[in-house]
């Protein structure tokens, strides 16, 4: 019975995969991508396929790709994907190989991720036989991690807009996907690559260095040291093997060193390939530079544009400070807290709230990267609330943009509300996530250690 | 377990990035690219004022008659003129100005954009538009906005001597002004080349002191001579054009847009017992031959048009011997004439830079330790393979990934 009903689970789970691509195919022979590329929610001045295709136009012409302020990404993404934005072949739409580019990275990305949440599954069980606590579980329903997470990432409406729209998301998205999967199967350069990658491409995974730390030298996520220690206490049997290994310092030396490594590949070749624009300096500036300073405050899904707009120049860096202090400080005190589960510090790490240029493309990755911890956060508050507030704030987002630029009848107000809303509901989902993933290491303390249980439902 | 010991990936994997650094420390300098002729500029100025010499302000408007037709846009021209004439007390016909006493032309028309009138036509304007060095508030359609692929035409008139010219009857600008202004020019890649035609008495002097290669200088008399009108119209009272100019235009008359009259035709067809003068040119600082020059590289503005299909398709400079192969075939006869001349001067252009290149590096390489190095830094060093070394590392990187990968778990 079992076996049939993880066969009919994983049957269905390659039936949704499938579904999901040939949706993703069927979409790309709408005319124009659906104008999906010039919303301001999915194309950013960091992923905006445009920008991508001037800064192409600009390399040909013996330019520099960062003249003009136009594009700001890394000069190997022109390299790669810059012939793709201008291949046309007879008789299909506009961007077909670009877009096949997207679906292929999005497939990948969620491959990846049920690979990881197939770990982190294996993790959980073995932590949970540990305490002698499987039969507890067996009863109630547990859902794959993997599965449930690849398939929220696949058929997320916030990824497919993301993929149709042209942006740079999918690749980028899928760089921090492979850091993470190379620091849960302690594949090393794997993950020291899609470190540098992701970093290189955008500034903030550089964050998820801390989750990854804790990745490579504790493993996966699992409940506090201490807990085996007191369960052993408790029940009197001090076997070493059991326990989870320390925290050893080798896998991040040699971390360190394949970083060090790529990173040192991907400059030089972004040096040579820039010799004659500035070199490395112009880059950094420009790419960087370009997302520290916020120089441009077109709207987008975040509030840094309307924020930065009503601040005096004065005060700019001060805010600056901030805002970016915001993110390193908020995942410094959570790795102290949550330092045996570092992949739902990566998770925390990934959501980067207050981002300069959010788009809908970083949703859908926090989004994917949620479905890891659906059982440990199955009792989480307010998440109807946040399920309506999400859905609710997508259709209103381009209605009220549309009433402020296109038909004049509303102002920038409108469209800032319904920013100001998604980024409350990030914080609400992260902080309410946080308090459940603590409520479940306490259930698990007070199941462990046989007092009574917390009322808290 | 992994090892760090595991000497295999490790070698292997230091070795790329120490190609790289090493292809990078051979590279010192870049190579001389040879700039492709782009556009095209004209700075007509005629630095008289008054009514009697309407002649001048008649020659400088049927130049800028002449290289409107021929294709030079308004915003590539700087037009300097005292512009007193058209609408001067004494004009019998008002808003007109004629270089005919048959009066067939009106140069004067409906849209002569005038850029320096009155009292801005000055030495010191005159200086800073060529040089480029303005205040900060003056406007774009004052500058000349001239880079390494330009031709300009340089066109003055008005009365001069030995080694100046007059400005406004109150300054003058010498020869050595001229001389360091192009230099200057020169210097900043302002030009690619110039042509200065000079229309005073004693022209040729002028452009003595010129050493800046590139720039082809003509004057309408020589030391000691000097140039006269053509004739007079006795209805407008004054003298209506010099007869420089007059020839000159009587030669571009004949011509349309895609003609191809060379230089050397335009500077043989001015006889001395015609223009009471001797017609002088110099053309020792300027390298190429006169007769594979065609007049509209200087006089009018015929831009090569390139017909593709696909969007964003754009040439990069250092591939400018190669654009000949995607010209479309029903183009017109003339359009292909006129165009092999500039081919085989880009060609030669560039075949006189790289052998030049080619001796420095072989020189320079002499004392390299690694002979397949040699070859490598060579290639390197061309502009163009910047792409596909890192189109290579590029593509190296993922099977690399995957090999260190496998090897290292």
């Amino acid at each position: 019975m079992e076996k049939l009903k993880k066969k009919i689970r994983s049957f269905s789970f390659w039936n949704w995969v499938i579904a999901s691509i040939i949706f993703r195919l069927i979409l790309i022979y709408f005319p124009n991508n659906l104008n999906l590329s010039s919303r301001p929610e999915v194309s950013t001045p960091l992923t905006s396929f445009r920008r991508l295709s001037e800064g192409y136009w600009l390399k040909q012409l013996s330019m520099s790709p960062y003249a003009g302020s136009m594009y700001h990404g890394s000069p190997l993404l022109l390299s790669l994907l810059g012939p793709l934005t201008v291949k046309r072949i007879e008789g299909q739409p506009n961007h077909l190989l670009y877009s096949l580019v997207s679906v292929i990275a999005d497939v990948v990305s969620a491959m990846l991720i049920r690979a990881t949440g197939q770990n982190l599954q294996v993790a959980y069980f073995g932590t949970l036989k540990s305490f002698d606590l499987v039969k507890q579980i067996e009863g109630s329903e547990v859902h794959s991690p993997g599965d449930v997470a690849a398939l929220i990432y696949l058929c997320n409406p916030f990824t497919i807009v993301a993929c149709m729209g042209l942006s740079t998301s999918p690749i980028e998205n899928m760089a921090v996907i492979l850091c993470l999967y190379g620091a849960c199967s302690r594949l090393i350069p794997l993950a020291a690559f899609g470190w540098v990658i992701a970093t290189h491409m955008s500034l903030y995974p550089a964050i998820l260095i801390i989750p990854v730390i804790f990745l490579l030298g504790r493993g996966p996520d699992a409940p506090p040291r201490k807990l085996f220690l007191q369960m052993h206490q408790e029940k009197g049997v001090l076997n070493q093997s059991k326990l989870p290994p320390c925290f050893s310092w080798g896998p991040i030396i040699h971390f360190a060193f394949w970083a060090l490594l790529w990173s040192v590949y991907v400059l030089v070749l972004c040096g040579i390939s820039l010799k004659q624009f500035g070199g490395l300096w112009e880059m950094f500036k420009s790419t960087y530079g370009f997302i520290l300073t916020v120089e441009d405050l077109s709207p987008n899904i975040g509030v840094l544009w309307y924020f930065f707009a009503e601040v005096f120049e004065f005060f700019w860096n001060f805010f600056l400070i901030v805002f970016h202090a915001n993110i390193l400080f908020m995942i410094l005190p959570l790795a102290i807290r949550l330092h045996h589960r570092p992949c739902y510090l990566a998770y925390v790490a990934v959501c980067s709230m207050l981002k300069s240029y959010p788009s809908v493309g970083d949703s859908a990755l926090y989004s994917g990267l949620l479905g890891w911890f659906v059982n440990e956060l199955s009792d989480m508050q307010f998440s109807l609330f946040l399920f309506c507030g999400y859905v609710g704030v997508s259709p209103l987002s381009p209605v009220m943009h549309n009433l402020w630029i296109w038909r004049g009848t509303g102002n920038a107000n409108f469209y800032f509300a319904t920013t100001m809303v998604y980024a409350c509901l990030q914080i609400v989902l992260v902080v309410e996530g946080v308090s459940a993933m603590l409520n479940h290491d306490r259930k698990l303390r007070s199941l462990i250690t046989g007092k009574p249980r917390d009322a808290k439902s | 377990m992994e090892t760090f010991n595991n000497s295999k990936p490790i070698l292997l994997f230091l070795l790329l990035p120490c190609l790289l650094l090493y292809s990078l420390i051979a590279f010192n300098s870049s190579s001389v690219e040879a700039a492709m002729h782009t556009n095209n500029w004209a700075v007509l100025v005629c630095t008289s004022r008054f009514w009697f010499n309407y002649r001048h302000m008649a020659n400088t408007l049927s130049l800028y008659r002449t290289v409107k037709r021929l294709g030079i846009p308004d915003e590539r021209i700087i037009l300097m003129l005292a512009d007193d004439m058209a609408c001067n007390t004494r004009n019998k016909y008002p808003a007109q100005v004629f270089n005919n006493e048959n009066h067939r032309l009106n140069l004067y028309g409906d849209n002569v954009e005038v850029d320096y009138r009155g009292y801005e036509v000055t030495v010191e304007n005159f200086l800073r538009v060529l040089t480029g060095r303005h205040e900060t508030a003056v406007p774009r359609s004052k500058r000349l906005l001239s880079d390494e692929g330009s031709h300009i035409l340089l066109y003055m008139t008005g009365h001069g001597g030995d080694e100046f010219l007059k400005f406004q009857d109150s300054e003058e600008l010498q020869s050595h002004d001229l001389a360091d202004a192009v230099k200057q020019m020169k210097e900043k890649h302002r030009f690619k080349e110039l042509l200065i035609m000079v229309d005073t008495c004693q022209a040729a002097t002028l452009f003595n002191q010129l050493q800046s290669p590139g720039v082809l200088a003509i004057g309408s008399s020589m030391k000691g001579e000097n140039s006269y009108s053509h004739h007079l119209d006795s209805d407008v009272g004054v003298s209506v054009v010099d007869r420089f100019t007059y020839y000159t235009l009587a030669f571009f008359e004949r011509l349309n847009i895609y003609d191809n009259a060379s230089l050397s035709s335009l500077f043989s067809s001015y006889n001395p017992s015609l223009l009471m003068s001797t017609a002088y040119y110099r053309k020792d600082p300027y390298k190429r031959n006169l007769e594979e020059v065609p007049v509209t590289n200087f006089f009018g503005s015929v831009m090569e048009t390139i017909h593709t299909d696909a969007a964003y398709k754009a040439l990069s400079r250092i591939n400018s011997g190669r654009f000949e192969a995607q010209t479309s075939l029903d183009q017109s006869v003339h359009h292909i004439e006129r165009r092999m001349p500039m081919k085989v001067n880009d060609q030669e252009e560039t075949h006189n830079i790289i052998p030049e290149g080619n001796k420095q590096l072989l020189q320079g390489e002499e004392g390299a330790s690694k002979c397949p190095w040699s070859t490598f830094c060579n290639k390197f060093r061309k502009g163009e393979n910047v792409d596909i070394l890192v189109n290579y590392g590029l593509v190296a990187m993922i099977p690399l990934l995957v090999i260190l990968t496998w090897l290292v778990q």
